[in-house]
Parts: C-alpha cells; sequence; structure tokens
C-alpha cells in the first residue's frame, strides 16, 4: 500500500514527521506491505494534519513534497541523505521538549540530513526491532544501517553537533 | 483511545489528513494509545507526589515547566491505565508485567538509588536544566500541555 511522505522543502521551522505502521508479526525482516493486511501496512508520514495526533495540536504549516513509500525499511533504502530517526512518546517530557529541537536542526541541515520521527507507542515492533529502551532514543541511519545512536533530550547546537560528527566519519 | 492494532481511521491510500474520531477507552487490556487526557483525580495526585518527592530527595523541577507539566501526566496516565506510574520516558514490552514488577514505577530504582531521573522530572541542583522550584500547580501543568 501507499504512504504518503511530506519531506520538508525549504522552509524555516518545517520538519518531517513519520508515523510508521507495525507489521503484523514481531519479524520485521519482511516488510513488503502488500502480504499484511492493509490496515497495519501503511506508514504516514508529514505534519500539519497527517499525523494522528495533529488534530490535538497546532502545527506550523510545511510545505510538503508528497513522496511514497511501503515501509520504514523503504524510506531508509530509498533515502539519499542519512535519516536521522527519533522514537519518542506522547507523555515523555523530554521528547516533547525536543520537538522544537528537532525543527530548527531540520531546517538548518535540511541539505545533510532527512529527520523523522516515530511514536513508539503507535509502532512498538519497529521500537522493539531496534531495542529501544529510554525515550527519547535518536539513531543515525546510514546506508539504511544504524551508525549512530543516543539518548537523551539535547539543545540545537548540540545536536547539530554530534550529527555533524557523525556524518563527517563517513566522508 | 484508539487500539494500536487498528489504524483503519487513517483511510487509504493518498489520504492522510484525515483525523480519527475520538473513541472511547476500551474496558478489555489491549496496549492501547493515548489520544485522551489523564483523568484529573489522577494528574493531582502525581502533581502532589512529584512536588512531595522533589522536597524529600533535594532534587528541583526542569526549567522548561512543559517537560515537568508533561512527564506528570504521563505517570497520571499510566496510573490510570495500568494502576501504576509507570515511567513514561521508556519503551516497554509488556507495560503491564512491568508495572506489576516496579522496577519502573515512578520513583523508579535508578531514581531512588541514584537520584537518576531521565524524564527530567527530578533534576539534581547540578544538572543544567535544573530550575529553583519544587513546586507546579495544576494551572501550570494545564497551561503547559493545553496544545497536546
Amino acid at each position: 500500500m501507499a504512504i504518503s511522505i511530506a519531506a520538508a522543502a525549504i522552509q524555516p521551522l518545517s520538519w518531517d514527521n513519520i508515523t510508521c505502521s507495525s507489521t503484523s508479526s514481531s519479524k520485521l525482516s519482511q516488510l513488503s506491505c502488500r502480504q499484511f493486511p492493509r490496515h497495519l501496512g501503511r506508514i504516514q508520514i508529514g505534519s500539519n494534519g497527517l499525523s494522528s495526533r495533529s488534530r490535538r495540536r497546532i502545527l506550523p504549516p510545511v510545505e510538503a513534497k508528497k513522496q511514497t513509500f511501503s515501509s520504514f525499511d523503504e524510506l531508509l533504502a530509498t533515502s539519499d541523505k542519512p535519516v536521522l530517526v527519533d522514537f519518542y512518546a506522547t507523555w515523555c517530557g523530554p521528547c516533547q521538549f525536543m520537538a522544537p529541537v528537532l525543527n530548527e536542526v531540520s531546517a538548518a541541515m535540511i541539505d545533510k540530513i532527512q529527520v523523522v520521527k516515530i511514536d513508539t507507542e503507535k509502532y512498538p515492533s519497529i521500537a522493539d526491532k531496534y531495542k529501544i529502551e529510554a525515550l527519547p532514543t535518536f539513531i543515525i541511519f546510514k546506508d539504511g544501517e544504524p551508525y549512530d545512536r543516543f539518548e537523551g533530550a539535547l539543545t540545537a547546537n548540540q545536536l547539530i553537533e554530534r550529527i555533524e560528527s557523525a556524518l563527517k566519519v563517513k566522508q | 483511545m484508539r487500539s494500536l492494532q487498528d489504524s483503519t481511521s487513517y483511510g487509504g491510500v493518498g489520504i492522510s489528513s484525515v483525523a480519527p474520531p475520538p473513541r472511547l477507552r476500551p474496558r478489555h487490556s489491549r496496549v492501547i494509545v493515548a489520544e485522551v487526557e489523564p483523568s484529573e483525580k489522577s494528574v493531582e495526585i502525581m502533581r502532589k507526589f512529584s512536588e512531595q518527592y522533589a522536597r524529600k530527595s533535594g532534587t528541583y523541577f526542569c526549567v522548561d515547566k512543559g517537560v515537568t507539566s508533561v512527564v506528570i501526566k504521563g505517570l497520571a496516565d499510566h496510573k490510570d491505565s495500568l494502576g501504576a506510574p509507570l515511567c513514561p520516558c521508556r519503551h516497554y514490552d509488556d507495560k503491564a508485567a512491568e508495572a506489576g514488577q516496579g522496577f519502573w514505577n515512578c520513583p523508579c530504582v535508578p531514581m531512588r538509588e541514584r537520584k537518576e531521573c531521565h524524564c527530567m522530572l527530578f533534576l539534581t541542583p547540578d544538572n543544567d536544566f535544573a530550575g529553583q522550584e519544587q513546586t507546579i500547580s495544576l494551572e501550570d501543568i494545564r497551561e503547559s500541555t493545553a496544545n497536546m
């Protein structure tokens, strides 16, 4: 099934928001969503009405470029940039603290990294796959594989520094 | 409340802006995604507990009261759904089992033993994010979480 993703265009305070679907089994090795029940195989990415939580929060309007993916794995595989994934939960204080920080960092590093967020309560199988425990946990994916991983809230500058040092090693 | 397994409310392909209608919390013990607020009673209980425990442990609330408020509501939400204030800043395989076991029930073992609170609810004075206060009002909590 198709999933819509809104990647942030050049826009201040824009950010990517992904809510990923869980598969019906705990094994995530098969992620072809065609094999799974429709209602379990959908990923939706974007902001401002695309998140199921958007009806309860006011999001800044984002100029979104829509793309279609069929799973979180596909997003990782097809991304031309490294991906910073934020694993969060609704009632986790530090996670909410990071929301504007991620906006800022995403806008500042738009050419270098793609930022996505995964609600671990909506998509526990993805959280299980990456052995997420403390929240927030951030994983920087390069070439589809976890490259760097850290937990806890940090300031925008600290986060930018962390991302840049992770990306630098690649070159 | 919407169960984890039920995402039919997302609609069809390409329709990504449909908001699911609010639902009543299911009575059976499926994993539930929080889409409603915790009860006022539980919020008040956890608010009082947080103030008392901060005083008792010599820790302080975050400079950003929004963080404190969200965590207090998270604790209240787990108290409502699980019967115990399970730490809201963790991902669990089985929440009910964890709540029964108790390690991560607030105040959790790391907090009790080492004053480590990764939720940023109870901060030691040397912490960069620690404020000066050990109190938070219900009004503070309401205001900080009004847009959630």
